[in-house]
């Protein structure tokens, strides 16, 4: 009886302590600021755009958007984030430059603001983000530097992450009564088979054009393969056989694609399946969008989803973007409530509405979003099986990823001998590596 | 102030803004990137941060298999550029030096190519290269041809291909020019001795044009190093290193690689490259021209 | 005029009509792609049986607009702020080089002075460097170098008057894109001016003397108007050069200043290449250069002749 009382008695408190904060508007203090914030040129984030307006009205805080075409972004950061005090507010990151930006100490720990009762909202729910893209895209300092783990800390969030999945078009399956292919033998099979049965259709769209593309479309299929850039000494691995197949299923798939294929990049690869001049296409979940936008695609209503096939094992890749504070910021605590809201419950099935993707697991599983766009159900499971560790994110990568892309365009397109390529990557890689001193402790 | 000294300090005076804005903005900024070109040096950083390396950027790139084929690349285009416009360009205006009406109107269509900015001609070429919707393969399909892979496997092709639209009218017009300032009374002569169209073009009007399509070419030829925008936006470089001319892999460099040093150190052997050309040039124009006043007191003799 | 022309073969007209085609014919596919939407030009219903929009128009000037096109969500592109951008960068930049140029100029053909020589051969040296060559030193200079500390006197005064934040750099201004136009056009200017110059009878410079003229009144009232073809010419290739730059401009220009030629190749974002809108925007680019070709063609040719003739 007494015990009762007693917690009836909290529970009046706390429901009065809330009712007080929710009285106290936490964005009151920073009510009129304007934060500027650099987002990619990217489907997601053009949804995001769409949402903004919301996030002003509800919390009287300004939002100046610098939108540029990724690389663009990075180059644009490179130089913002070097200077002491930096003109960005908040900022998206692809998530390679995370290695970069936190090895030189240029985004800061979010521990200190999800502590500050006054900023970190307590129905946030962190659970329910997708942890892979959490790991792979907020996390680093645990395991092999850039991952999670033990010593692991948090640096940014996803926001406009994406991992891997297979899109058809369902009418040509059906027409000559193939089968969604489940492994990479039925679907490469099926790449070539596909430009038999349609004269002029190419089998799957895939980028491969010189540089971050073709490196992109490799790395794409080598973790299903079973093979990886790496070793766990840093070694590199990228020559062996895997690795090896990896790039002769790349081949097989441009060889077999749409006209052009070899100098695609991701617009044109994407540009290609909307046209309906290729049955297939693997890449990432944020041309969902597009591909049912009757201004730009051709083949509205016909395209089904299926996970990215299997080689040895399931393995979709995770990427894209995450959003941080830059360390040389102004308003950094503002900056924290705009990254919160964006990513809460509420703002994530916003811009999930407005075509953009997802972070959260609730907003996958979420009815309204599943009428809008009947294809989340099928993203949702491509998440179980993504991969927070497809490429390594190390501040050499750059470098290392543009010889990749260079090497493989050149086997694409020069008929550079497939091992002979993945030689020379693995030795100028390792020359790297060494440099950089990653075989100190060897 | 006295008269004599104010003239003394005035040529001083005019030369002063400009020499003082090529110092601190061309000058400079060229002796900056030789001292950067000696550091490993990335945007992050300033010049005094960046680590002293001596000669390593200029060993590294002598030895980067990818730097010789951009190298070869610039070449190529420079040279085949070069060649086909000097030829078609010469050859128009052999051809159209005749009086006929409206040749103001179509002089000025064919400047029209090289005042549209570099980016927009890309843009233009590069959807008209499109493997699916662009003009050129609509075209063939619409006649039943093959189609043709135009930035892919024919990529350097089609770059010059655009590069000669853009220029081509550039070289057409001083050329034309040229011949119309040649002395009439040398062609008169040769007409009267009964020289063929062909030989007139040979043995007079081309020796005699000489000095200015040497000049045009050089000029071509230093503008050839400068092209950037139009590859840029039409192939990006790609496919492999078909079309990334040094120009372009000096930006790559800079910018995606995030290597000042060795983008310095490659901007300064393009340098070189292009001051041995013009100094080259420079030596076989004098004495080109020398050659060229001989025939032309010749010509003016026999006349 | 009563001449005479020549009657020609009638091939020699189908090769004047090809060549006209060749070089008109891109930038009219460009204009009219302009028009379209982009599923007709994907969809390549081809040829002029289409329905013309300003769609395209309408999304490239969206912040210029003063009413909401329906068709876009929110205006991402600002096109109208870029051309603002490009005509205050090319207009000033114009202005200097030409100023100064012309001033340079004059000095090298009318006076012996020491170090002429060094300043004439140096002129013609930098006027091969290729823009790409400045990238880096500019690069780092203007964003490191040609700095004010925003604790100093000036700095501080510019950073209270305009805002922003951090050390008062060249770079992200317009005044750092225009300083190093006007240094990559000086030399050319300086050049071409030189030959113009030089037909200018010193008889009428000694006369404007005699009747006690300084040596800045002769050059502004006597020579310049006399050589007002070479300013046309000079001012049509430097603004050309101002108004196209891609590389330098992308480099040096922040979120305010960026200018039309980088904002085209911002928009063709690997993520969905919009062409008709593409078109439209590079058509506005293209909108200064038409109206000079059409109007001026004659001195653009005179320009180009001295040039490369005197070059």
């Amino acid at each position: 009886m007494k015990l009762t009382l007693k917690s009836g008695a909290l529970g009046i408190t706390t429901a009065a302590l809330m009712a007080g904060t929710a009285l106290a508007n936490p964005y009151a203090d920073y009510e009129g600021t304007t934060l500027i914030v650099n987002f990619p040129a990217h489907p997601h984030y053009d949804a995001v755009m769409q949402i903004l307006p919301e996030f002003t009205a509800q919390t009287g805080i300004e939002v100046e958007v610098d939108q540029l075409p990724y690389l663009k972004m990075r180059e644009r950061q490179t130089l913002e984030l070097a200077q002491d005090e930096g003109e960005y507010d908040l900022i998206a990151y692809v998530v390679f430059s995370k290695a970069d930006y936190v090895y030189a100490d240029q985004l800061e720990n979010l521990a200190k603001y999800f502590m500050n009762p006054k900023l970190a909202d307590p129905g946030y729910d962190a659970a329910d983000l997708i942890d892979g893209y959490v790991y792979n895209i907020g996390f680093a300092g645990g395991d092999r530097g850039y991952l999670s783990g033990a010593t692991g800390s948090l640096f940014g969030l996803p926001y406009g992450s994406e991992t891997s999945v297979l899109g058809y078009r369902k009418d040509i399956f059906e027409k000559h009564g193939l089968d969604v292919p489940e492994t990479y033998e039925e679907m490469l099979a099926l790449a070539c088979q596909i430009p038999e049965l349609e004269p002029g259709m190419g089998g799957l769209s895939s980028r491969a054009a010189s540089g971050h593309h073709a490196a992109h479309a490799f790395l794409l299929h080598l973790n299903p393969l079973g093979g990886a850039i790496f070793d766990e000494n840093w070694e590199p691995v990228v020559n062996n056989a895997e690795g090896v197949a990896a790039a002769e299923a790349l081949k097989q798939i441009v060889d077999c694609g749409p006209e052009g294929a070899v100098n695609f990049g991701f617009g044109e690869a994407l540009g290609a399946f909307l046209n309906g001049d290729t049955a297939m296409f693997l890449d990432t979940t944020i041309v969902a969008g597009q591909i049912d936008d009757p201004d730009k695609s051709q083949v509205v209503g016909q395209v089904g989803w299926a996970l990215h096939p299997m080689g040895t094992e399931r393995a979709s890749q995770t990427g894209g973007f995450g959003i941080g504070i830059p360390a040389n910021a102004e308003n950094k605590e503002a900056a924290f409530l705009l990254m919160q809201w964006l990513t809460s419950k509420e703002g994530d099935k916003l811009v999930a509405m407005a075509g953009g993707n997802p972070s959260r697991f609730s907003t996958h599983a979420d009815a309204e979003v599943n009428a809008k766009f009947p294809h989340m159900a099928t993203f949702g499971e491509a998440l179980q099986y993504a991969d927070p560790d497809w490429r390594p994110i190390i501040p050499t990568w750059g470098k290392i990823n543009a010889d990749l892309g260079t090497t493989l365009s050149k086997v694409l397109t020069e008929g550079l001998d497939i091992q002979e390529a993945l030689d020379g990557v693995a030795t100028r890689a390792r020359a790297t590596m060494d440099e950089a001193g990653y075989y100190t402790w060897n | 102030m006295s008269r004599s000294m104010a003239n003394r300090f005035t040529p001083y005076m005019f030369m002063a803004p400009a020499a003082v804005i090529m110092a601190i903005a061309l000058l400079y900024p060229l002796g900056y990137m030789v001292w950067g070109s000696f550091r490993d040096w990335n945007p992050s950083q300033t010049i005094g941060e960046a680590e002293f390396v001596g000669l390593k950027n200029y060993i590294t790139l002598w030895n980067d298999p990818n730097f010789r084929e951009s190298l070869g690349v610039t070449l190529r285009f420079a040279f085949f550029v070069v060649t086909f416009e000097m030829v078609i360009g010469v050859g128009l205006a052999l051809l159209l030096d005749r009086d006929i009406r409206g040749m103001s109107v179509l002089r000025t269509m064919f400047i029209l190519p090289m005042m549209i900015a570099p980016v927009v001609v890309g843009l233009m070429w590069r959807y008209m290269y499109h493997p699916t919707v662009g003009t050129f393969n609509r075209f063939l399909d619409g006649w039943g041809l093959p189609k043709i892979d135009w930035l892919g496997q024919h990529a350097l092709g089609s770059v010059i291909i655009a590069d000669i639209w853009q220029w081509t009218p550039f070289i057409f017009i001083l050329s034309l020019a040229a011949l119309q300032s040649l002395p009439r009374s040398a062609l008169e002569a040769a007409r009267i001795d009964g020289a063929t169209p062909w030989q007139q073009i040979i043995h007079i009007k081309l020796p005699l044009m000489m000095p200015v399509l040497i000049v045009t070419g050089l000029l071509r030829l230093i503008d050839a190093f400068k092209v950037l925008e139009v590859i840029l936006v039409m192939t990006e470089g790609g496919p492999g290193l078909s079309t990334e001319i040094l120009a372009l892999r000096i930006s790559r460099t800079a910018t995606e690689f995030r290597e000042l040093g060795v983008a310095a150190a490659m901007s300064n052997y393009l340098l070189m490259l292009l001051l041995l050309l013009t100094v080259t040039m420079f030596g076989f124009t004098r004495w080109q021209e020398a050659r060229a006043a001989r025939i032309r007191a010749a010509v003016e003799e026999d006349a | 005029m009563a001449t005479r022309y020549e009657r020609q073969h009638p091939a020699f007209y189908a090769l004047i009509t090809l060549l006209v085609v060749m070089s008109v014919g891109p930038v009219l596919l460009m204009f009219i792609n302009s028009f379209k939407l982009d599923v007709d030009i994907i969809s390549g219903a081809t040829g002029l049986i289409f329905l013309p929009t300003i769609q395209n128009y309408e999304t490239a000037l969206c912040d210029v607009l003063w009413y909401e096109p329906e068709h876009i969500d929110f205006c991402s592109l600002k096109f109208g702020g870029a051309f603002i951008n490009s005509l205050i960068i090319a207009l000033i930049s114009t202005v200097l080089t030409l100023v100064i140029g012309c001033m340079a100029a004059y000095a090298l053909v009318r006076f012996r002075f020491m170090g002429r020589d060094t300043v004439s051969l140096t002129t013609l040296m930098v006027r091969m460097v290729p823009p790409a060559v400045l990238l880096v030193p500019v690069f780092g200079l203007w964003n490191n170098e040609f700095c004010l500390d925003r604790d100093g006197l000036i700095g501080g005064l510019i950073r209270d008057t305009f805002g922003g934040r951090g050390d008062v750099c060249l770079a992200g201004t317009h005044s750092g894109i225009i300083l190093i136009y006007v240094a990559m056009n000086l030399p050319f200017v300086i050049w071409i001016l030189q030959s113009f110059i030089v037909q200018v009878p010193r008889s009428l410079e000694e006369a404007a003397r005699v009747d006690g003229a300084g040596p800045f009144q002769v050059f502004f009232l006597v020579v310049l108007p006399l050589i007002k073809p070479g300013l046309a010419a000079a001012a049509i290739f430097t603004f050309r050069i101002a108004w196209n730059e891609y590389l330098l401009a992308s480099a040096l220009s922040d979120r305010n200043t960026k200018t039309v030629p980088i904002l085209i190749v911002n928009n063709m974002s690997e993520f969905n290449v919009e062409w008709g809108v593409i078109m439209a925007t590079g058509m506005l680019l293209a909108i200064p250069p038409i109206i000079f070709t059409l109007f001026a063609s004659r001195q653009i040719i005179t320009g180009m002749t001295a040039g490369a003739v005197k070059g």
